[in-house]
């Protein structure tokens, strides 16, 4: 019985958008997105969409001479839901991974995937040579703490597997034992690293070392807007968008409204 | 939802290292805590106001809060003070391991004393006149006639406490240890395959579980050798 008013739902549904979607009317994008995830994606007190992401959005839409709409889910259900057809693209600072790849394609990074370290200035930790290079025997005596089966883990097992490496559950955990000198530095998101600690009170003697580690192979490529495979016509005009948009200053301006550096790719 | 035994297999000699770190925090916590119950357990029975009200609110402070509290606020909680971090102290509570050794060993000292309180209480008067009638003195029928007695009736309840603390240890998991369940969650992180992993943790727990019985078994009969039928 309930499937027979299900039918008469659909039906209806069907012929709304009939009516709803004319073939000269302008393209409309839905975007899938978190909306909760400060400050890439997130609603404003007047419960208005705002972030890097969603400034970037907007651009692609703007520049593709398309309409947008925004449906908000949990990041576990994104990229489901847009196998599912529930949008067409997912700005959410989805990073570009293998594993993803399989199952959607991406465009060019509009967003950086990179680990630093911080470290306590009193430290003056020397993990760097003067060239940029990693000072591998800096590492030894000292404790670098990390979040569990990150990239970051992944870039130490590779690159300083002897490192005294400590892994946390979670964030907190992680600044309290920096603060409180269990370690001795900390890898992690400069992004939000900036936003979460170096920013408030608590970081204040408290500083990144060293360069903005970007190593591809650890850290993907970056973060981009993750589109169907079955529209590779779509990804190509993003694709430009973004590239155009990096060259005219556009992403650099969008950066610069949330943290003093930039945040996408430069080169 | 398919459950592959091979990863039990591959994981279990993993977690079997994990294995070495639970052992030494459960012996380690059971000595300290076992040595300090024993002062409590006489300061309870002291009969000096003092000394039985201080260890009666010591007891109830262990006993009555959870021990991940406890192990937070003396990892996490005490690491917040300049003082302790420029102190002597801060050599070993810098160190997850002696954070934890600490709060096992006061959370079993508090148990264990009500353990060993409740077994000194089930000695039997009679033994005690007997014993003055002998002409025993009082640190000589403790010794003598309470204490080994004492033990006996405690040990059915003290196996359980080694049983539950072995559990407890866990918690360390929480503090970038890698005991047992530490181990088990950084292969889950990297595997997303929990069941297979954690079945093999637990199996790893039973084990442990089984030779502690086997062991409170022995020590049970050997302290009850002259009651057997």
């Amino acid at each position: 019985m309930g499937n027979r008013y299900l039918a008469v739902a659909f039906a209806a549904t069907a012929s709304l958008l009939a009516v709803a979607t004319p073939g000269q009317a302008q393209e409309k994008l839905m975007v899938g997105s978190e909306c909760t995830y400060f400050p890439f994606n997130y609603r404003d007190s007047d419960n208005v969409l705002k972030g890097y992401d969603i400034d970037v959005a907007n651009e692609i839409a703007k520049r593709l001479n398309a309409k947008v709409e925004y449906v908000c889910m949990k990041f576990d259900g994104l990229l489901p839901a847009l196998l599912a057809g529930k949008f067409d693209l997912i700005a959410a600072s989805l990073s570009i991974t293998e594993d993803r790849r399989q199952k959607i394609d991406f465009s060019v990074p509009y967003r950086l995937s990179i680990g630093q370290f911080v470290a306590p200035k009193a430290k003056k930790l020397q993990l760097f040579n003067a060239d940029g290079s990693l000072n591998k025997p800096a590492f030894k005596g000292i404790r670098v703490g990390i979040q569990r089966a990150t990239t970051y883990d992944n870039w130490f097992q590779a690159i300083v597997p002897d490192a005294n490496v400590v892994r946390y559950e979670g964030v907190e955990a992680i600044y309290l034992d920096l603060k409180a000198g269990r370690v001795d530095a900390i890898m992690t998101n400069p992004m939000k690293t900036y936003l979460e600690f170096l920013s408030k009170p608590d970081g204040a003697g408290f500083e990144v070392v060293g360069p903005q580690i970007t190593e591809e192979k650890y850290f993907g490529t970056g973060a981009g807007i993750g589109l169907r495979k079955d529209n590779p016509e779509l990804l190509k005009r993003i694709d430009t968008a973004i590239l155009d948009m990096k060259k005219d200053g556009t992403l650099d301006k969008f950066s610069k409204l949330y943290f003093p550096f930039a945040i996408y790719p430069i080169n | 939802m398919s459950f592959e035994l091979a990863l039990v297999w591959e994981s279990l000699p993993k977690i079997v290292e994990g294995m070495g770190l639970t052992i030494e925090l459960l012996v380690l916590s059971l000595v300290v805590g076992t040595a300090l119950a024993v002062g409590l357990v006489l300061m309870r029975i002291s009969g000096i106001a003092v000394l039985e009200w201080t260890a009666f609110v010591y007891t109830y402070i262990f006993r009555g809060t959870p021990m991940l509290v406890q192990l937070f606020i003396i990892y996490h909680g005490l690491a917040q003070f300049e003082a302790i971090r420029d102190s002597f102290l801060w050599v070993f509570l810098r160190e997850p391991f002696w954070c934890a050794i600490l709060a096992f060993s006061l959370n079993v000292a508090a148990y264990t004393a009500e353990i060993l309180r409740g077994g000194i209480q089930g000695v039997d008067r009679g033994l005690h006149e007997a014993g003055r009638a002998l002409g025993l003195k009082t640190h000589q029928r403790f010794l003598y006639i309470t204490a080994p007695i004492a033990i006996r009736l405690s040990l059915p309840a003290y196996g359980n406490e080694i049983i539950s603390l072995l559990k407890g240890t866990a918690l360390v998991s929480l503090i970038t240890m890698y005991d047992i369940t530490g181990v088990a969650r950084t292969i889950v992180a990297k595997t997303f395959a929990p069941y297979e992993i954690f079945v093999s943790a637990a199996i790893v727990y039973l084990c442990l579980t089984w030779l502690i019985q086997r062991g409170i078994g022995l020590a049970e009969r050997r302290f009850g050798r002259y009651v057997r039928r």
